[in-house]
C-alpha cells in the first residue's frame, strides 16, 4: 500500500515521556462542593460515595452569609461581618456576586460602595485610611477561604478540589472571575456547574435515560427558572430566565408594608422599618406551617395581632405571578409544553411558601421535587459531582482511568483528526489549531467522532456543532483552536474558538455513553483488520483535499492577478488553463473509478492519479506563483533588504506550518477545567 | 498486511538482536525484526536513557499517529506498561522496541539511527514509506 518514495525526513527525535503519565492524580473523597451564593454560601462533602451533607461552622451554623468586612484590621467572614453592616455600609461587601466579572459600565443597580476602575479592573474602594481597594475575586475569594476552612476541619486534612456553582446565564468573564476567586483561595477548581444542573443532579435525575426539567429557584433576592434537557449523560441548559430583583425579600417588604400600615404609621422610622422586617421574616415564616399566627410587636404599637396566611398570599400573590410569567416564557423558549416535562424541581428558602408550591404544581401540571431541603439542594448536587471528580466510585457512576477509543475531529475530505489517542490516562486536556479551506468560509462545523478508523463515516459520532463568524481571510490564515477536555467522569467538553475575533462555541458529550466493553474491542479490532484499507481512503482524501486546495488558489490567483500580462503571458495562461481542466477531469474520473470499487490497489491507484494532477497543476503554475510572490515582495517589502525578506517569509512559513501542529496535550494546572 | 516478509538489509540487524537477550521475546511475541531496524548506536543511547530514567526495564514505543500539518507524525516516548498482545516486540541489545500493529504498517523498513553533530543530537528515522516531510520534520507524508 505504502509508495516507497524514500525521503530523509532530517528530523532528529528524543524520546518522550509517555503521554499517559501526564495525568493528574486523583484524591478520592477530598473534593468539595461549594454554592457560592449572592446572600449566602455553603460547602457541602459526599465523600466516597456518601450522602451529601452541608458542613457547619464552629458554632453550627451552616450557611455563610455572603458578606465580607473589611472595616476592622481583619478581615472577618460571614454572621459577625453582617454585624458591621449597619456600622460600616460602605466598608462591608455583601452581594459581591453581582459583581463578579463586570466592568465599572455594566454596574447598573444600587449599592452603598464607592467603586474605583484601576486598570480596567473594578474594585471597592473599602478603606482610606489605609487605602485598601479590594476587586470583587478577592471578596469572593474570602468567602470561598472560609468554606473550605470549614471542610478542612471536616476531612482532617487538605481539600483537593472544588465544584463551585455559578448561575446558568452566567457569561465567560463571570465564569473566569468564578474560577480565578477558587485560585486565590487556594481551591483547585474542579469544574463549575450551572445552579440548576447541581439541583437536578442532587435529585439523581442524571440517571435516567433522558428527559426534560424545569429548576424553579427563589432565593432571599433572586429568581431563576432553568430548563434542562438530559441526552446521553449530559445535562443541557435549554432555556433561562427569572428576575434578579425578585426574592423572598420582598415578600418581606410587602409583608412588612402591611404590618407598618396596620401600626397606622404612616412615616415610620428606620428602627420601625428594621423591625416590621424582621417580624415579617419571621411571620412568613411560620405561616409555611400555620394558618395564621398571632403576635406582639410593642415597637409598632401592636399588640395580638392576627395575620393570617391568606392575608400574606394576596399580599405576594402579585410578586409569585411575576415568577409564573417568566417560567411560561422559559418553556416557550425552550419550545415545551408543561406536559412534556419529566420533572420540577425547587431551590431556595423561598420555595418553603406554600402559595409558591401550589402554583409551581398548578404551572407545570404536577408536583415539584421537595424532600431535600431547597437551600441546600444545589450544594448537595456540587458535592456530588466533586466527589466523582475527586476519582471517588459512586453508584451509578463509571470511571475510567484510560480513553477506551480515541476522540477526534472530521476535517476536510472526511478525514479524522485524533485530538485524544486512545489509551490516554483520564482526566486529559489536549488542544489543537485547525484552519480556513477557502476565503468563503465563515463557519466550521466541528463533528466530533470517536473511535480508530481513518474516515469519519466509519467511526461513532458524538456530536456536531457550527463555529459561525469566521472572518474572511486567504486559506489556511483563519485559526480556529479546538479544545478537546475530557474529565474525571469521562464529560468531554469541546471548545472551538477561532483566535481573531474570539468568538466561541462549545459542546459536552459523554462519550462512553451506551459504550460497551465489547463494543470497544470490536471497534478497536475492526481498525486493525481495516488498517491497509483506511490508510489506502485516508490518502485519497487527504490527496483529494489538497488537489482541491491548489486549484482554487491557482483560480483565485489567476482571477485576482491574471489580467496582468507580464505576471501570466497568453502561453502559460494556455497552459495552466489545461493543466486546471485536466485537474477537473482527474477529480471527476477518480469519483468514477472509486465509485464501484473498494479494493485497495484502486484507490491507491485514485490517489496516485489525483496526486499527479496536483504535482503537475503545482508545477505549470509554478512560475506564475513565482512572479505573483516577486510582484507581491516588490510591492509590501520596498527597502527591505534581501536577507530580511527571507526571514520574514521563513518565519511566516514556518508559522503556517506550526499552526496546524499536532495535539498539544495541556499540562498547565490552570487550563485543567476550562 | 503484517510484515512478515524479511529483507536482506534487515536480515542482518535481526539476527544480531537474537544474539543478546532477544531470542526467547521474538519467539513468542510478533517480531518485527523484520521490518524495523535498530541500531547499535541508538540502542545504546535508548539503554542508557531508560537507566538515567530509573526504569531500566520499561520499553520504547515507537508508531505513526495521525496529526500534524501534513498528516501523519511520530510518535516516540517511553513506554511503562507492558506491551499489549497485538504490539510488534523488537528486542535490540536488552532494549525492547514496541510498536502497535497499525503504526507497524507504515514503519515497515524504517531504521531507527542516533545521530550525533551539527544539527545536535537525536534519533533519526529512515522510513522507506515517507513521502516528504514539513519544514519542522516532526510531519511525514505517506
Amino acid at each position: 500500500m505504502s509508495k516507497i518514495n524514500l525521503q530523509d525526513t532530517g528530523a532528529l527525535f528524543q524520546i518522550a515521556e509517555p503521554t499517559a503519565a501526564q495525568a493528574a492524580p486523583r484524591a478520592p473523597g477530598r473534593g468539595i462542593g461549594i454554592d457560592l451564593g449572592t446572600t449566602h454560601s455553603l460547602v457541602a462533602i459526599a465523600p466516597q460515595g456518601a450522602a451529601p451533607r452541608v458542613l457547619a461552622d464552629a458554632e453550627g451554623r451552616v450557611i455563610l452569609p455572603s458578606v465580607v468586612s473589611y472595616a476592622g484590621e481583619r478581615v472577618v467572614v460571614g454572621a459577625p461581618a453582617m454585624a458591621q453592616q449597619e456600622e460600616h455600609p460602605e466598608r462591608v461587601v455583601s452581594s459581591v456576586k453581582r459583581f463578579m466579572g463586570r466592568g465599572a459600565a455594566d454596574i447598573e443597580f444600587s449599592h452603598p460602595y464607592q467603586l474605583v476602575g484601576e486598570g480596567g479592573v473594578l474594585r471597592i474602594a473599602v478603606g482610606d485610611e489605609p487605602r485598601r481597594h479590594v476587586s470583587p475575586i478577592e471578596v469572593s475569594a474570602e468567602l470561598l477561604r472560609a468554606l473550605k476552612q470549614r471542610a478542612e476541619a471536616e476531612l482532617g486534612g487538605p481539600v483537593d478540589g472544588a465544584v463551585i456553582t455559578v448561575p446558568a446565564y452566567f457569561d465567560d468573564a463571570q465564569r473566569q472571575a468564578t474560577r480565578d476567586a477558587g485560585r486565590i483561595a487556594g481551591l483547585k477548581v474542579y469544574r463549575l456547574l450551572a445552579e440548576p444542573t447541581a439541583a437536578a443532579l442532587a435529585y439523581g435525575l442524571d440517571r435516567g435515560e433522558h428527559g426534560v426539567f424545569a429548576i424553579y429557584d427563589l432565593g432571599g433576592g433572586t429568581f431563576d427558572i432553568s430548563v434542562l434537557r438530559l441526552h446521553a449523560g449530559v445535562f443541557q441548559v435549554l432555556a433561562t430566565g427569572g428576575d434578579s430583583a425578585l426574592g423572598g425579600d420582598d415578600f418581606d417588604r410587602a409583608l412588612a408594608g402591611h404590618l407598618l400600615a396596620r401600626a397606622g404609621l404612616g412615616e415610620p422610622s428606620r428602627r420601625q422599618v428594621e423591625s416590621a422586617r424582621i417580624a415579617a421574616r419571621a411571620l412568613k415564616e411560620r405561616l409555611s406551617a400555620a394558618d395564621s399566627v398571632r403576635i406582639d410587636l410593642e415597637s409598632l404599637g401592636l399588640v395580638d395581632l392576627e395575620v393570617t396566611r391568606a392575608e400574606l398570599e394576596a399580599l405576594i400573590e402579585p410578586l409569585a405571578q411575576r415568577t409564573i410569567k417568566a417560567c411560561k416564557a422559559a418553556l416557550k423558549d425552550a419550545g415545551l409544553r408543561a406536559a412534556e416535562l419529566d420533572g420540577v424541581v425547587l431551590v431556595g428558602g423561598s420555595t418553603r411558601v406554600p402559595r409558591i408550591r401550589q402554583l409551581v404544581e398548578m404551572t407545570f401540571g404536577r408536583p415539584p421535587l421537595t424532600n431535600i431541603d431547597p437551600d441546600q439542594v444545589v450544594a448537595h448536587g456540587a458535592a456530588i459531582q466533586a466527589d466523582i471528580l475527586s476519582g471517588s466510585e459512586r453508584p451509578g457512576v463509571t470511571l475510567l482511568d484510560v480513553v477506551p477509543l480515541s476522540l477526534g475531529l472530521e476535517t476536510m475530505g472526511g478525514i479524522v483528526e485524533k485530538i485524544i489517542p486512545r489509551n490516554a490516562t483520564i482526566p486529559i486536556s489536549a488542544r489543537q489549531v485547525f484552519t480556513n479551506y477557502s476565503e468563503q468560509q465563515t463557519g466550521m462545523v466541528i463533528h466530533v467522532v470517536q473511535g480508530e478508523r481513518e474516515l469519519a463515516r466509519d467511526n461513532r459520532s458524538l456530536a456536531r456543532f457550527e463555529l459561525k463568524g469566521i472572518p474572511r481571510l486567504p486559506p489556511s490564515m483563519a485559526r480556529v483552536e479546538v479544545t478537546f477536555q475530557l474529565d474525571a467522569d469521562a464529560l468531554l467538553t469541546v471548545t472551538a474558538r477561532e483566535l481573531m475575533t474570539g468568538v466561541k462555541q462549545a459542546v459536552e458529550v459523554k462519550p462512553t455513553h451506551g459504550l460497551s466493553a465489547e463494543e470497544v474491542d470490536r471497534l478497536v479490532i475492526e481498525s486493525l483488520d481495516h488498517a491497509g484499507e483506511d490508510y489506502s481512503a485516508r490518502n485519497l482524501a487527504e490527496a483529494r483535499v489538497e488537489l482541491g486546495r491548489v486549484i482554487l488558489a491557482v483560480r483565485r490567483a489567476v482571477g485576482e492577478v491574471g489580467h496582468i500580462e507580464s505576471l501570466l503571458p497568453p502561453d502559460d495562461r494556455m497552459a495552466i488553463e489545461t493543466a486546471l481542466s485536466e485537474a477537473d477531469a482527474a477529480m471527476v474520473a477518480m469519483v468514477a473509478m472509486v465509485a464501484g470499487s473498494t479494493t485497495e490497489s484502486d484507490t491507491e491507484a485514485a490517489a496516485a492519479s489525483l496526486t499527479r494532477a496536483r504535482e503537475r497543476l503545482e508545477r505549470i503554475s509554478e512560475p506564475f506563483a513565482a512572479r505573483r510572490m516577486q510582484r507581491a515582495l516588490n510591492a509590501g517589502m520596498a527597502g527591505k533588504s534581501l536577507d530580511e525578506i527571507e526571514a520574514a517569509l521563513a518565519d511566516e512559513g514556518l508559522d503556517a506550518r506550526r499552526g496546524g501542529h499536532s495535539a498539544a496535550l495541556i499540562q498547565d494546572d490552570d487550563e485543567h477545567g476550562e | 498486511m503484517h510484515a512478515h516478509a524479511m529483507s536482506s538489509s534487515t536480515m542482518s540487524s535481526s539476527t544480531k538482536s537474537s544474539e543478546s537477550s532477544a531470542a526467547a521475546a521474538s519467539a513468542t511475541a510478533p517480531s518485527v525484526a523484520a521490518s524495523l531496524v535498530v541500531t547499535s548506536r541508538a540502542a545504546k543511547v535508548m539503554r542508557e536513557q531508560l537507566a538515567r530514567r530509573g526504569t531500566p526495564q520499561a520499553a520504547i514505543r515507537l508508531g505513526i499517529r495521525g496529526g500534524g500539518c501534513t498528516g501523519y507524525s511520530y510518535l516516540f516516548e517511553f513506554e511503562d506498561r507492558e506491551p499489549r498482545a497485538s504490539d510488534h516486540v523488537l528486542v535490540k541489545d536488552g532494549v525492547r522496541v514496541v510498536v502497535d500493529p497499525k503504526s507497524m504498517l507504515l514503519l515497515k523498513g524504517t531504521e531507527v539511527d542516533f545521530e550525533t553533530g551539527m544539527r545536535g543530537h537525536g534519533f533519526k528515522f529512515t522510513n522507506p514509506n515517507t513521502q516528504g516531510s514539513c519544514g519542522c520534520g516532526e510531519s511525514i507524508t505517506f
